[in-house]
């Protein structure tokens, strides 16, 4: 699919959870079945870092992590880069915790471990579209405003010259 | 004498003999018949009595089933909390290992797909690079779901069966640190552990009940912390004792709650899971270690449980620790106050 030129499989997915395991696990599936760049963390400060730098279209947390649980870490996220699609992966167990800070955070998905994987791809697929979407208006809006000064601008000048 | 008089005596006297016969059969007769009602009314007291007797055996029986069950309800609790414990934590290798076994099959499928025309283009073996990649990474997962497989059946195998009665020298940190492994989804990030390990000699012991002693202490601690709060396990040894304390920082227990806490049945827990014999069952084996439970709480500041154990047990073979019927051997001839309850409660 093309998108203004650009691949709808290019993009970058950050995964964060504190199971070496599970990180693992789908960064070997999103190798197999994407074209994303995948980067994959076990520590959610060292996550939160590449972030800022590194600005991923889609970002999948855990939720129990120690030190920074993955809702904390997406509302840090949320505020550094609104753009990136903020999934939350949860335990079965953490589920009604989950759910109760997911309008918090103002996620745009959650998963329950264990993940069907075609349904994990299918998540992330969209949440790197919509992250690129959104960040393609922004530019369109930037454009549109730098557009609107450049006319009061000329505007200015006009007036200037002639009154 | 004449004959006749002699006739006449002996008639008079048959008479008499015949009267005093007939009356002594009277008052006989009446002798009897008074006994025999008493007889029947003691039969139907006794009979009452059997009866009654019958019920109380009965009741009895009941009371010990009833003791029993409650004991084994409170040991299915900690299998319960148990099984609970292992199945989260399998939860997560089981869920890598699923996930990474759907990755590996696709990429058969690719790599068939790509055999299928008996070579491999240029353009394929960019394809490849690729599946070897995302194989290589799901390698990686199960090595690590493996790993942590192992390890928790391996934590089991520590924590062992409650009724095995072995007794061996142990360490007591690491039963410590497999109950603390089986209760880590209790804990999660809510309890912060703070361990305060000192020296411990190797200590002679039924390992596998003691793990029930920590365990029962560590829930209890864990279900008196409301929100977040800190657990801090200690162990400290001196002249041929060793100390054991879980110590929480939890509600605490009232003032006149504490007598009554090894009490059977004693809870605060309003789902009554445990059916409150963890603490009973737990001073049990302790007692039949010939150690002691002691406590110390504050309402509102929590409760500090030591536990304190001779390094080698003292001359005690009670090996029912849940003074049940459940239990295994029954070898329990001493005379401590545990005695006592394994015998009572002996089917």
């Amino acid at each position: 699919m093309s998108l203004g030129g650009r691949d709808a499989a290019d993009g970058t997915v950050l995964l964060v959870d504190d199971e070496e395991m599970v990180v693992t696990a789908i960064e070997g599936f999103l190798e197999l079945e994407t074209s994303y760049r995948v980067l994959s963390f076990t520590s959610p400060e060292r996550a939160l870092e590449a972030i800022a730098e590194e600005r991923p279209e889609a970002i999948l947390a855990d939720f129990l992590m120690p030190g920074m649980d993955g809702i904390q870490l997406l509302e840090r996220v949320r505020a550094v880069d609104p753009t990136a699609t903020r999934i939350l992966l949860t335990g079965y167990a953490d589920r009604d915790n989950a759910i109760r800070a997911i309008n918090r955070v103002g996620l745009y998905h959650y998963m329950e471990k264990p993940w069907d994987n075609e349904h994990l791809k299918l998540v992330i697929r969209n949440g790197v579209e919509r992250s690129w979407l959104f960040r393609q208006l922004d530019e369109r809006l930037e454009e549109l405003e730098s557009a609107n000064e450049e006319l009061h601008e000329i505007r200015r000048r006009l007036v200037r010259t002639f009154l | 004498m004449t004959a006749l008089g002699v006739a006449g005596l002996v008639v008079g006297g048959a008479a008499l003999v015949a009267l005093g016969v007939d009356a002594g059969r009277r008052m006989a007769g009446r002798r009897l018949h008074r006994p025999d009602d008493r007889c029947r009314s003691l039969e139907r007291e006794a009979r009452e009595l059997r009866e009654e007797c019958r019920e109380l055996r009965a009741s009895y029986a009941e009371l010990q089933r009833s003791e029993a069950e409650q004991v084994n309800d409170a040991r299915l609790t900690s299998v319960g909390s148990l099984v609970a414990g292992v199945a989260h934590e399998m939860n997560t290798p089981l869920g890598s290992l699923h996930a990474g076994h759907d990755t590996f099959r696709r990429a058969l499928d690719r790599l068939q797909a790509i055999l299928a025309d008996e070579r491999v283009d240029p353009e394929e073996l960019e394809e490849v690079r690729r599946i070897v990649r995302a194989v290589d990474r799901i390698a990686r997962t199960q090595d690590l779901a493996f790993e942590r497989l192992t390890h928790i059946v391996g934590e089991l195998r520590t924590f062992g069966r409650p009724d095995d009665a072995e007794i061996s020298v142990v360490d007591l940190h690491d039963g410590l640190e497999s109950t603390l492994t089986v209760l880590g989804h209790e804990l999660g990030d809510r309890i912060a552990v703070e361990r305060r390990y000192g020296e411990l000699p190797p200590v002679e012991c039924h390992p596998h009940r003691l793990n029930q002693v920590f365990l029962n202490l560590l829930s209890n601690a864990i279900r008196a912390i409301d929100g977040p709060g800190t657990i801090v396990v200690a162990t400290e040894s001196a002249a041929g004792e060793v100390t054991v304390t879980v110590g929480d920082s939890g509600v605490g227990i009232p003032e006149e709650h504490l007598p009554k806490i090894f009490d059977a049945g004693f809870t605060t827990r309003k789902e009554r899971k445990g059916m409150g014999l963890g603490l009973l069952i737990s001073q049990q084996i302790v007692h039949q270690h010939g150690g002691r439970i002691e406590v110390e709480s504050r309402p509102g500041e929590g409760s500090t449980f030591r536990v304190r154990l001779p390094v080698r047990m003292q001359a005690r073979t009670a090996s029912d620790p849940g003074g049940s019927g459940a239990g295994t051997s029954g070898s329990s001839a001493d005379p401590s106050e545990t005695a006592g309850a394994a015998r009572e409660a002996r089917p």
